[in-house]
């Protein structure tokens, strides 16, 4: 029961986390996309923030494995 | 490393103002600066130079580059425009305009003529396949047409991104004809539908004046087609487009043969124009008073007797270069120029993601080639990925060469490749768990860990953190620099104060968790105690929050630890699919194509957030950038 409980709680960090980056994501590519359209020299900078929410999901990931291993 | 630069001011006399400006323009070492801005009209009363051949300039432009767009673009052999571009170039400015007035005249009228045709001639033909593609769809009612005496047959073209108003159509013509029409649609090509209406003629006005208002297309056909069967129209069509076909090869042979007689000077004009244009926009950097004329810039230190010794060989003492004492403010305004070693300078490359950094900031390039690799090394780690990718980096180099982006991006991964080899042979990795599996390599026993990196999760964990710490506090260290630089005490103890406070909190956490002698919680609570009063001098009661700021930015470094594991999972993946398939060949494809999207990945990913790291965890703390490139008066090299 207790082994079921971590691997449940493993999931639901990782999973959370995995459901907002990718919504946050979906939001900022849109936004990037529209961005680099009127100007494509942000393109380095749209790419960027394009990866800052991916922060969320691998802490998600670390805590994940903190539950399993620790 | 930013290259030193030199603020001079050049003073000469006004009768040699041309004279000097070619000097300085064939030198081509000067940045320059608004000589009016830069000394006060309490000092001496400067005039802006006015250049008067601004408008000529543009005038041509305009001609030349109607007559370059009108003509078909040919290719000329490199010697051949630079044997006209040094003929034009020095031309004095009366002669180059009148020449391309000469070029106008013989050419204008005749490509317009052409240009003109050749238009006519694509639209015509363009109509015709129109008409006999709508012939060919309504080819299969030409039967019918007798029976239909009193019926009206009408053809409307429409985009398909407004197929919906077909329906509109229908049921508006339901009303007006008291539904006696029949109405088909077909596909002409991939942007248009044809729809053909067969109705009473008692409705015709309504169903016309219906049509109009909805301002759809209505194929009229030319009078010559009406009253013929539809075979002999078809006929008629075929014929005329083979017409229109031959005069328009016609046309384009005429314009090839003017342009192999006249684009390669065409060209090369339109670059001394745009060339002329540059420099006639630098004039107004200039100055002059009554007898003088003033010219101010930055000179990088290495040009700067090469600069002097071009004007004092032409001019002697008549010019006289001086060297300016700025203050730091000033010096805040010179231009960046990289002068970075071999192998920094491809990382400069990721340096145009953000704004070049200002002359008295810190260069953040070489930490970037030292972080970036190191990084991208430890997330990749794998001999056989590092391999492949330095082997695939240098084909792409050799097989690229003439692309400047592709080079350095290249360069880049050769640089990345040795680390991930490197960190490969560490975690016994060669495709995954490939080299161990076949026992040609085993994880590196260090430091009481065996660093396989799928079992031994935590000390990695703990290493990217380390990392972070390290990293973020090389940032921290750099703003203190950056701070004490420009002389703002309140920045360098802001930055002090959260070494201060990240170093105590690490100190209370590792000594709570037993990590760290127990000991060390004071110590820890003593530099968090010194840490704070400092922050919030620097940055204010608010700025106590930047320590969570800080604290994330450090466990973002996770991500070094968690992009490997997604790495190396995905490996072992590939191998232990490519063995359960039991069929050899298949096994080794299938394990090839999922290595190969690894490689794909790993290649992208690791770049990515190395990148971020660096940009959003580190430079954070230091980089302000908002300088300007260092961009030399001189002209522009004719490029092959």
């Amino acid at each position: 029961m207790v082994e079921m409980g971590v691997a449940i709680g493993a999931a639901i960090a990782i999973s959370v986390c995995a459901i907002s980056t990718a919504w946050a994501q979906s939001r900022i590519g849109a936004a990037g996309a529209g961005t680099i359209a009127e100007n494509p020299e942000l393109t380095g900078s749209v790419i960027i923030l394009e990866a800052i929410p991916e922060t969320m999901v691998i802490l998600g990931f670390v805590i994940a494995a903190m539950i399993l291993i620790l | 490393m930013l290259h030193r630069m030199n603020g001079i001011l050049v003073i000469g006399p006004k009768r040699e103002f041309h004279d000097i400006v070619d000097v300085l323009y064939h030198t081509g070492t000067l940045h320059l600066e608004d000589v009016t801005d830069r000394l006060s009209h309490e000092t001496i009363n400067l005039e802006k130079w006015e250049s008067g051949y601004g408008d000529d300039i543009t005038a041509s432009l305009v001609k030349i580059g109607g007559l370059i767009r009108t003509l078909p673009a040919i290719k000329t052999l490199w010697e051949h425009q630079r044997k006209i571009y040094e003929n034009l170039y020095w031309m004095d400015h009366g002669n180059l305009v009148e020449r391309v007035n000469q070029v106008v005249h013989t050419l204008e009228s005749r490509t317009r003529d052409l240009a003109a045709k050749k238009s006519d001639l694509q639209f015509r033909i363009a109509s015709l396949i129109r008409y006999e593609k709508t012939i060919r769809k309504i080819q299969p009612l030409e039967e019918q047409l007798p029976l239909m005496k009193g019926f009206e047959v009408t053809v409307l073209l429409i985009q398909k991104e407004f197929e919906d108003v077909i329906a509109l159509i229908e049921d508006e013509l339901v009303n007006i004809t008291n539904n006696q029409f029949e109405l088909i649609s077909a596909e002409i090509d991939e942007y248009t539908l044809a729809t053909i209406t067969v109705f009473s003629k008692r409705y015709s006005d309504a169903v016309h004046s219906f049509i109009f208002s909805k301002n759809v297309n209505e194929v009229r056909l030319p009078p010559e087609y009406v009253g013929r069967p539809f075979n002999e129209v078809l006929v008629l069509i075929d014929e005329q487009i083979r017409q229109a076909t031959a005069e328009m090869e016609s046309v384009n042979t005429q314009l090839a043969s003017l342009s192999d007689e006249w684009y390669p000077e065409l060209s090369v004009l339109e670059k001394v124009l745009l060339d002329k244009n540059k420099e006639i926009e630098a004039f107004g950097h200039f100055g002059y008073t009554d007898h003088t004329c003033m010219f101010m810039g930055w000179v990088p230190e290495k040009y700067l007797t090469a600069t002097r010794e071009a004007l004092e060989g032409k001019f002697g003492d008549r010019v006289v270069v001086t060297e300016l004492s700025l203050s730091r403010e000033d010096y805040n305004q010179a231009p960046t120029f990289y002068e970075n070693s071999r192998l920094v300078k491809p990382f400069e490359f990721f340096m145009q993601l953000v704004r070049p950094p200002k002359y008295l900031e810190v260069d953040p390039s070489p930490v970037l080639a030292i972080f970036f690799p190191f990084f991208f090394g430890l997330m990749v780690g794998d001999i056989g990925y590092g391999l492949v990718i330095l082997g695939f980096a240098l084909f792409m180099k050799r097989r690229f060469s003439d692309l400047d982006w592709l080079r350095s991006l290249m360069n880049i991964m050769i640089i990345c490749s040795i680390p991930t080899i490197f960190f490969g042979f560490l975690y016994g990795e060669f495709f995954g768990d490939l080299g161990e599996m076949m026992g040609w390599i085993h994880p590196v026993h260090l430091m009481g860990i065996t660093w396989n990196r799928m079992e031994a999760m935590l000390p990695m964990l703990i290493i990217a953190v380390a990392v972070g710490v390290v990293h973020v506090f090389l940032g921290l260290g750099l703003g203190i620099m950056n701070a004490i630089t420009m002389r703002s005490i309140k920045h360098a103890a802001e930055k002090a104060g959260m070494i201060f406070a990240i170093s105590g909190l690490i100190l209370i956490l590792g000594a709570a968790a037993g990590a760290l002698p127990p000991v060390l919680l004071q110590s820890g609570f003593g530099a968090l105690i010194m840490g704070v009063p400092l922050i919030i001098y620097g940055a204010g009661p608010m700025g106590l929050l930047e320590i969570m700021g800080t604290v994330g930015n450090i466990l973002s470094y996770a991500r070094l630890m968690a992009i490997g594991m997604a790495s190396v999972i995905l490996a072992v993946v590939a191998n232990t699919l490519g063995d359960a398939l039991g069929i050899l060949l298949l096994g080794v494809v299938v394990a090839m194509l999922l290595h190969t999207l690894n490689i794909v990945l790993a290649m992208f990913s690791p770049s990515l957030h190395s990148i971020r790291l660096h940009v959003v965890e580190c430079f954070s703390k230091f980089y302000e950038g908002g300088g300007k490139f260092y961009d030399p008066f001189k002209r522009q090299e004719l490029t092959h």
